[in-house]
């Protein structure tokens, strides 16, 4: 776009510049024209001049033949010097002019033959000889010489009117190429500058409307940013929050446990957690004082290994520890021994309570109680 | 004592139209979790380790709600609890506790000593309930 605005102004320019030089050209020939113009009249003039005093000059001559008054010689001597002055000015104007200086030469051939006749019967007369003026005069009966030199003056004069007339039809002509140069050039100047114009409305439009969407769309990226940002934001909060709820209940139930613990590892008794199969999986510190074994001694051994139930009589057919496990009750109050890391038989009270998940016993709890030497469980 | 909530001046303006809690735990995880997450919520919460302390802050800053702790180093919540309600006797207070109580004694013991009583296994969520309802 920038582009074609560009070569529409080079354009213009060089539309003004042609016009430009078109229009000083056609001054300057204007101004030639008005030259020649002056010239012509000045031919024309000094030709009329010419004729005038040469018929000035041939009055006086014939008025001073017949008064013999030195004052119409004066006359006739100035209008002759005049005539000359004329000659010489007339030759000097068309010197350039081939055909005008072949007119004035024939002019001044007759011319300067008149002047010769004017000047001899003006001596004649001035010296007395009226025979030789009555000869001389007498020779120009008629004039013819006098006649010729009018239409040749007037043929020069009508000669240069002429081309006046033809120059001046040219001048007028080139007046009118002017007027049109320089018409036509502000014209395409004008249409240019305004396709220029259009271009340059039509790129601002264009721009004004790419700025638009341009805007738009940084507005619409603005509000996805911003939808975004508080999105991520929402989302931050929401991860802080689980974070912390994580580390909440991580915290509440490593409380439990360590309160929990605390509370069985206080208990006086021995506390044991057993396995479907009666194996310990837990003990408390009481077991490890008792028996003297420590905990990864006692872990996945049967329980049968440290304890196991005690009959002053015949013990019964089936197992009481089995049985309550395999039955899902308690078992309370049965007599017992633990047998410590020396062989020797403790007898204790124990009771087992099973471990239930979902309605399924996976275990139980065994807790033995030391009986005193009084036959009573110690507190 | 732990200030869990903001101390910038503008901040401390603005904070002054929230909610105060007095937060009262030995431990320094649970002040700066439970202080951190009601702060998140638009409370000004002062988070401090022993009565002492407390009755401080008490006498000073009149809290909107207490939540404490029931085994404390150097003192029984519930003792304690006794103590700040003559302090501030308008004030409802939580129980928040790891030792889990018997539903029975919640009711006819714990209630009638503290406005709500809460164990430490309750999700942020649950507490969060409890002190909407009595602030």
């Amino acid at each position: 776009m920038i582009r074609r605005v560009l070569v529409l102004f080079l354009v213009v320019i060089t539309v003004f510049i042609a016009v430009a030089i078109a229009s000083v050209r056609n001054i300057n020939r204007a101004v030639a024209g008005s030259d020649w113009v002056n010239h012509t009249h000045s031919v024309i003039l000094e030709n009329e001049g010419l004729r005038s005093d040469l018929f000035i000059g041939d009055g006086a001559a014939h008025t001073f033949v017949v008064t013999g008054d030195t004052r119409d010689r004066r006359a006739c001597i100035e209008a002759l010097s005049n005539v000359d002055e004329h000659l010489e000015l007339l030759a000097a104007l068309t010197r350039t002019e081939s055909a005008q200086k072949d007119q004035v030469a024939r002019i001044s051939v007759l011319v300067n033959r008149r002047t010769d006749l004017i000047r001899s019967v003006v001596a004649a007369r001035q010296a007395g000889d009226t025979e030789r003026v009555r000869t001389l005069l007498a020779d120009d009966a008629g004039q013819p010489a006098l006649k010729e030199i009018q239409r040749a003056i007037e043929k020069l004069k009508y000669d240069e009117l002429e081309l006046l007339t033809e120059r001046d039809t040219a001048s007028f002509l080139q007046a009118q190429m002017t007027r049109w140069t320089v018409w036509a050039g502000v014209t395409l100047d004008l249409l240019l500058l305004l396709g220029a114009g259009w271009l340059i409305r039509d790129d601002i439009a264009a721009r004004r409307r790419a700025a638009a969407v341009l805007l738009e769309t940084n507005e619409r990226l603005e509000a996805m940013v911003l939808e975004r940002t508080s999105e991520l934001a929402a989302a931050n909060v929401k991860l802080t929050d689980e974070n912390l709820e994580r580390r909440w209940s991580n915290q509440g139930l490593e409380h439990q446990l360590r309160y929990n613990n605390l509370i069985i590892n206080s208990i006086n008794d021995l506390v044991l957690v057993l396995t479907r199969a009666r194996n310990i999986s837990r003990v408390n510190p009481a077991v490890v004082r008792l028996t003297g074994k420590e905990p990864h001694e006692l872990v996945h051994t049967p329980f049968s290994t440290i304890a196991r139930p005690h009959y002053d009589g015949e013990p019964p057919m089936l197992d009481p520890i089995s049985q309550a496990m395999n039955e899902g009750r308690d078992l309370r109050g049965q007599r017992a021994v633990v047998i410590d890391k020396l062989g020797r038989e403790i007898p204790v009270i124990m009771a087992l309570f099973p471990l239930r998940d979902s309605d399924k016993v996976v275990g139980g709890v065994a807790i033995l109680q030391v009986v005193p030497s009084s036959g009573r469980p110690q507190s | 004592m732990t200030r869990a909530s903001a101390t910038k001046p503008a901040e401390t303006r603005a904070a002054s139209a929230q909610k105060h809690i007095l937060l009262i735990d030995d431990e320094a995880d649970i002040r700066e979790m439970l202080g951190m997450f009601l702060t998140g919520n638009g409370y000004r919460v002062t988070a401090v380790a022993s009565e002492i302390e407390a009755e401080k802050i008490a006498g000073i800053d009149r809290p909107h709600l207490v939540i404490t702790d029931l085994q404390l180093e150097y003192s029984d919540g519930l003792e304690m609890v006794g103590r700040l309600k003559a302090l501030l006797p308008e004030t409802p207070m939580i129980l928040l506790t790891g030792v889990l109580f018997d539903p029975k004694v919640v009711r006819e013991v714990l209630i009638k000593v503290v406005s709500s009583y809460i164990d430490k296994t309750a999700p942020l969520s649950r507490i969060l309930e409890e002190v909407r309802r009595l602030t």
